[in-house]
């Protein structure tokens, strides 16, 4: 049997506690309520730049998918482009009551994910959910939408789970 | 006072707190810039890729990093994870135990592990709460762990709890190599 290497531990350093870490000035540990929504106030101010950012991403989303359905020789990294911008929003449509938008996006990043170069009925499968994403944007979709967004998810969600191999 | 009076009365000074943000998507970089300025941060650099945060990380000035898994803008491939095995593992590190909070839409588990594993101190899901981003920063610089070394790895303890009346058998392993490519 392998002998086990024994850890070697070293104590929490305490330099920035020291530095930063007072009883009088600055935010504890938990934030205050009204702390709480002076932050989140910044989160709001940005969604108008959040709303400019994503359709300038859904564009280039739609550029990629063009490059990728005529498989030019930008294809490889057009799915590149698409991997890296459904990540993003992904990440980015919660944090602006957009659950739906982060949803969709990472049903689309996760189709993509191991993808090479798709075929005709994963571009499609792509295709619609570029367009999911337009439609949410498009219709300001905030919170988790209706029945109908929810049904289009779960048609999706099946759609990817079917093709993603294929 | 108990300990938990004083962690109660505790408060971050973030004037005193020096970032770097590492972060390829500009309005998410803006954001945890505005949501540190808010919290009184003084001094906050930004990178956009790994040659960028390194060149700054190597002044020595910074105290925390915040930093995103994909590196989309960085065309030698590298990801925030190559940061955080920098800071962590090379001679040229300033500060080998510095707080890392990763933020990454990276969410599911596996990326969660693989974060853990490499040494990051807090990992946050995008999309996040400011509420949950402040308390996983709050805890990386107030809450520092004691750090281990074992194996390839070192960084933070990643056992988390403590079981005071466990008596089974001492279950940490070495851990695998962490490739660079992750």
């Amino acid at each position: 049997m392998a002998r086990k290497e024994k850890p070697v531990f070293t104590p929490p350093p305490q330099e920035l506690r020291r530095k930063a870490v007072n009883f009088k000035k600055g935010f504890g540990l938990k934030l205050m309520p009204d702390e709480q929504r002076r932050l989140e106030e910044v989160v709001e101010k940005a969604t108008d730049a959040f709303t400019k950012d994503v359709a300038e991403r859904l564009r280039r989303l739609r550029a990629a998918l063009d490059d990728v359905a005529s498989g030019n020789d930008r294809a490889d990294l057009a799915m590149r482009a698409i991997r890296s911008l459904s990540l993003d929003i992904k990440g980015m449509g919660g944090m602006f009551k957009y659950p739906l938008l982060t949803a969709f996006a990472k049903s689309l990043n996760d189709f993509t994910k191991d993808m090479g170069l798709p075929g005709p009925r994963q571009l499609d499968i792509i295709a619609a959910q570029i367009d999911a994403l337009y439609v949410v944007m498009a219709r300001r979709i905030t919170g988790d939408g209706g029945p109908t967004e929810r049904e289009l998810l779960a048609a999706l969600k099946q759609a990817t789970a079917r093709y993603k191999r294929s | 006072m108990s300990d938990e009076n004083v962690a109660d009365h505790e408060r971050i000074d973030f004037s005193k707190i020096s970032f770097l943000v590492v972060e390829p998507n500009k309005l998410m970089g803006q954001m945890v810039r505005d949501v540190l300025m808010m919290l009184d941060a003084q001094y906050i650099d930004r990178a956009r890729n790994f040659e960028t945060a390194v060149g700054i990380l190597r002044l020595g000035r910074i105290d925390v990093v915040i930093t995103e898994w994909a590196l989309s803008d960085d065309h030698t491939g590298h990801t925030g994870m190559d940061i955080v095995h920098w800071i962590r593992n090379d001679p040229a590190s300033p500060n080998r135990m510095m707080p890392i909070v990763m933020m990454t839409a990276n969410s599911e588990e596996e990326y969660v592990c693989r974060a853990r594993d490499c040494g990051v101190s807090e990992f946050v899901a995008k999309p996040y709460t400011v509420n949950g981003f402040y308390t996983r920063l709050a805890a990386a610089i107030a809450r520092p762990r004691q750090f281990v070394r074992v194996g390839e790895y070192f960084g933070p303890d990643r056992r988390r709890r403590r079981l005071p009346d466990y008596e089974g058998p001492e279950r940490r392993a070495p851990t695998e190599a962490w490739s660079l490519t992750g």
